[in-house]
C-alpha cells in the first residue's frame, strides 16, 4: 500500500535575472507514513518551503514526482488540495472577514459537504476557543487569536494531510507551545502531518521522523533514535551539524 | 480546465462581502458615482457662472482718439454706455499692453472711394486678443458700432423716402424644432458618456487592485492558491467581482446624473433649464445597461491584468494609471462637433460605446454600428481573458515576480525566443 505522501526525485529550479538558474530543490526523495509527524529540518534557504509549496501544488516541480494520498501534484492539483490543509507564515487571513466567515469560506471552497459546513464551523469555533470573537473581523483580533483562526481555516475541510511550514515563526513562547500542542492533537486524530522548521527543539519534540535538508538535498531521513545511532550524537543540533559538515 | 460555477459563486460572494466592508471601495464604487460628480459638476458650473457674472460686471476701459464733431453722436453713445468707461491716456498702446486700458477707439480719415463722400470715416479698434477683458471690450464696441451704423442707414434711407422694410432685402427667422426633451437628451448624450467612462474606471480600479496586488500585500494570495479549486475559477470570480463593482458604479452614476442634471446645469443655463427634460427613452435602457456592462467588463479586464503584477496596493495604483489615462483619451474625440457614428468609430473600443450611448440617449439606434460595437468589445474582452489565462500559467507571476511590471513580463515571457524562467504553474 502506498504512503500518504510519496516524493521521488522532486526538483525545482528558479531563474533569476542576475544569478541565472538556481536549483532550490535537487531531486529529493522521502515518504510520510499515515498518522505521523514528518519533519523537514533545515536552515533558512535549505529548500523546505519550496518542497512544501510543490506538495501543496503552489509551485510546479521542474523534475520528479510527488503524490498526495494517491493524487499526483502535477496532474491532479485540485484533488490534492482537497486532501490537504496548508499552513505557513505567508498564508494570511482576509482581514475584513470575521473568524466564522473565514472558516465557513474555506470549508465550502475546499468541498466540505455543504450540509455539514455550519456544524463544522461551530465545532472549530468551540475547539479553538473563538466563540467570543467569532463574529469580530480578523483585523481586530490579536496575533494569538489570528493564529487560532488560521489553524481553524487550515483544517476547515477536515483534510487527512496537513502541511505546516514553519508554523511557529514570529510567535511568542506561549503561542508557539500552543501550536505544538495543536499539531500533536491532529496527529492523535490520525492525520498525517508534514512539518518544516529550523528550530531543533521543536523538531525533536514533535517529529516521529525527521528529514535533514540542506542546499536543496535531503542528507538524512529517519527517526531521531536512528539518527542518534547513525551519528553517535545525542542532540539533534549536533546530528544536524554532523550531516551538514559531512557534505 | 473547466469552470466550476459553484466554486466561482463562493469565491465571488467572498470577494463581494470583503469589498463591501472596505471604505475606499464603497466610497469609489458607490458613493462617488451617486454624489461626487453631480455635486462636483454643480460646483464647477456655479463657479463658472459666478466668474462669468464677475466678468460681465466689469466696465470696459476705452480710450477715444481723434473724434471730431462729426462723430459727436457716436462719442455720446459710447460715453453713455454703462458697460464702458471712457478714459484718457497719454500712451494708449502701452496702457493696453500693461492691462490698464482694454481698448482704443481711433477715428481715421476714410480711404479709397469712401474718401470722396462727406461724413465718412474709418474706425480702428486696438486691443489685446490675449486678454479676456480686452476681447470683451472689442465685442462691446463692435456692437455699439453696428447699432450706430444701423441708425445712420435708417436715417439716410428715411431722407430718400425709404422705410426700414424697404431697406432690407430679406429677414431671417430661425425655427428650432427640437423639443425640450430632445434638448435635454442632447445635453445628456454629450455629458454622460464621459462621466460613465470615468465612473466605470474609478469603480473598477480599487476592486481590481484590492483583489490582486492587495491580496499579495496582505499575504492572502498564497492562502487562496491552496484552496481546492482551479485557478481559472479564482480568476473568473475575481473578474466577475471587479466587473460588478465597475458596472454598479457606472449605472449608479448614470441614474444620479439623470436625476440631478437639471439642478447641476441650472447655474449654467439659468431660466432656460426649466424648459428642458432630461429623460432617457425607456426602450434605450436595456441597450444602455448592456453597453455599460460591456464597458465594465472591458475596463475591469485591463485593470486586473495590470494590477495583478503589482506587489503592493500603491504599486498597483501606479501600474493601472497609464491604462486609466489611455481609456480617457478617446473621450476627447467625443467633443468634436458633428461626429457621425461610422464603422471606423465603431471599431475603436471605448469610443464606440460612448457613441452607442450618446445615440441611445437620444433614442437613435444605428443597428449595424451597434452590432460592430458589441462584436469589437466582446472581442476585446475575450482577448483580455486569453491574456489573463496565459499570464496565470506562469508560476513566477503567481509568486509576484517581474517587479510589478507587465512590460517586463511581456518582454521576458511573451516575446518570441524568450521564456527562460521557471516552469508553468
Amino acid at each position: 500500500m502506498s504512503e500518504p505522501v510519496e516524493v521521488r526525485g522532486l526538483a525545482k529550479t528558479f531563474y533569476d535575472e542576475n544569478r541565472g538558474e538556481i536549483q532550490a530543490v535537487k531531486a529529493v526523495d522521502f515518504e510520510c507514513r499515515e498518522g505521523e509527524i514528518f519533519g523537514l529540518l533545515g536552515a533558512n534557504g535549505a529548500g523546505k518551503t519550496t518542497t512544501l509549496r510543490m506538495l501543496a501544488t503552489i509551485l510546479a516541480p521542474t523534475a520528479g514526482s510527488a503524490t498526495i494520498l494517491g493524487h499526483d501534484v502535477t496532474a491532479e492539483p485540485a484533488a490534492v488540495r482537497r486532501k490537504l490543509g496548508f499552513f505557513s507564515a505567508s498564508t494570511a487571513l482576509y482581514p475584513r472577514l470575521t473568524a466564522r466567515e473565514t472558516i465557513e469560506f474555506f470549508a465550502r471552497i475546499n468541498q466540505y459537504p455543504s450540509d455539514q459546513v455550519l456544524k463544522r464551523v461551530g465545532y472549530l469555533v468551540e475547539r479553538f476557543g473563538l466563540a467570543s470573537y467569532a463574529d469580530a473581523r480578523i483585523e481586530k483580533l490579536s496575533t494569538g487569536m489570528k493564529q487560532k483562526v488560521s489553524i481553524a481555516r487550515t483544517v476547515a475541510h477536515d483534510p487527512p494531510l496537513l502541511i505546516f511550514d514553519e508554523p511557529t515563526v514570529g510567535l511568542d513562547v506561549l503561542n508557539a507551545l500552543e501550536m505544538q500542542e495543536v499539531i500533536k492533537e491532529f496527529r492523535n486524530q490520525g492525520k498525517t502531518i508534514v512539518f518544516s522548521t529550523h528550530i531543533m527543539s521543536e523538531a525533536e519534540k514533535l517529529c516521529d521522523r525527521i528529514a535533514i535538508i540542506h542546499g536543496g538535498r535531503i542528507l538524512a531521513c529517519d527517526t531521531l533514535e536512528k539518527l542518534r545511532q547513525a551519528t553517535g550524537a545525542r542532540y539533534l543540533e549536533d546530528i544536524f551539524v554532523h550531516y551538514v559538515k559531512s557534505l | 480546465m473547466t469552470i466550476r460555477l459553484s466554486d466561482v459563486r463562493i469565491l465571488y460572494l467572498n470577494e463581494l462581502r470583503s469589498a463591501l466592508r472596505e471604505r475606499s471601495i464603497v466610497m469609489n464604487s458607490i458613493f462617488l458615482p451617486i454624489f461626487l460628480y453631480p455635486v462636483l459638476l454643480w460646483l464647477v458650473y456655479t463657479g463658472m457662472s459666478f466668474v462669468a457674472g464677475q466678468t460681465e460686471g466689469f466696465a470696459s476701459r476705452v480710450a477715444l482718439l481723434a473724434f471730431s464733431n462729426e462723430q459727436r453722436v457716436f462719442k455720446i453713445d459710447l460715453e453713455r454706455d454703462p458697460r464702458l468707461e471712457v478714459k484718457t491716456s497719454n500712451d494708449p498702446l502701452a496702457d493696453i499692453r500693461n492691462g490698464d486700458l482694454d481698448l482704443m477707439v481711433e477715428i481715421l480719415p476714410p480711404a479709397g472711394e469712401a474718401a470722396r463722400l462727406t461724413g465718412n470715416f474709418r474706425v480702428r479698434l486696438t486691443y489685446d486678443n490675449s486678454k479676456d477683458r480686452s476681447r470683451m471690450a472689442r465685442d462691446r464696441i463692435a456692437e455699439r458700432l453696428r447699432l450706430y451704423r444701423d441708425r445712420y442707414l435708417e436715417q439716410e434711407a428715411g431722407k430718400l423716402g425709404l422705410t426700414p422694410a424697404q431697406l432690407q432685402q430679406f429677414w431671417v427667422e430661425t425655427n428650432n424644432i427640437a423639443t425640450e426633451r430632445q434638448m435635454g437628451q442632447f445635453i445628456l448624450g454629450l455629458m454622460i458618456p464621459i462621466f460613465l467612462i470615468i465612473m466605470v474606471a474609478v469603480g473598477s480600479m480599487h476592486p481590481a487592485i484590492d483583489c490582486t496586488a492587495g491580496e499579495r500585500e496582505k499575504s492572502t494570495w498564497e492562502t487562496l492558491m491552496t484552496v481546492a479549486t482551479s485557478r481559472v475559477n479564482i480568476v473568473a470570480a475575481k473578474y466577475l467581482y471587479v466587473s460588478t463593482m465597475a458596472a454598479v458604479a457606472g449605472i449608479l452614476n448614470l441614474a444620479a446624473m439623470m436625476f440631478s442634471m437639471k439642478s447641476v446645469l441650472a447655474p449654467l443655463l439659468g431660466e432656460r433649464i426649466s424648459t428642458f427634460s432630461f429623460g432617457i427613452p425607456l426602450r434605450s435602457i436595456p441597450l444602455i445597461i448592456a453597453v455599460t456592462v460591456l464597458l465594465a467588463f472591458f475596463i475591469s479586464a485591463g485593470m486586473m491584468i495590470l494590477a495583478s503584477f503589482a506587489r503592493t496596493y500603491k504599486e498597483g495604483q501606479a501600474t493601472v494609471m497609464p491604462f486609466y489615462f489611455a481609456i480617457m483619451m478617446p473621450v476627447m474625440f467625443l467633443q468634436v462637433p458633428g461626429l457621425e457614428f461610422t464603422p471606423a468609430l465603431a471599431a475603436i473600443p471605448v469610443v464606440n460605446i460612448c457613441m452607442v450611448f450618446r445615440e441611445a440617449v437620444a433614442g437613435v439606434y444605428h443597428w449595424p454600428m451597434i452590432a460592430i460595437t458589441l462584436a469589437v468589445e466582446t472581442g476585446c474582452i475575450f482577448f483580455s481573458l486569453w491574456l489573463a489565462a496565459t499570464i496565470l500559467k506562469y508560476e513566477d507571476f503567481i509568486l509576484g515576480s517581474y517587479g510589478g511590471s507587465f512590460g517586463k513580463f511581456f518582454k521576458e515571457r511573451l516575446l518570441p525566443g524568450r521564456g527562460k524562467r521557471g516552469g508553468r504553474a
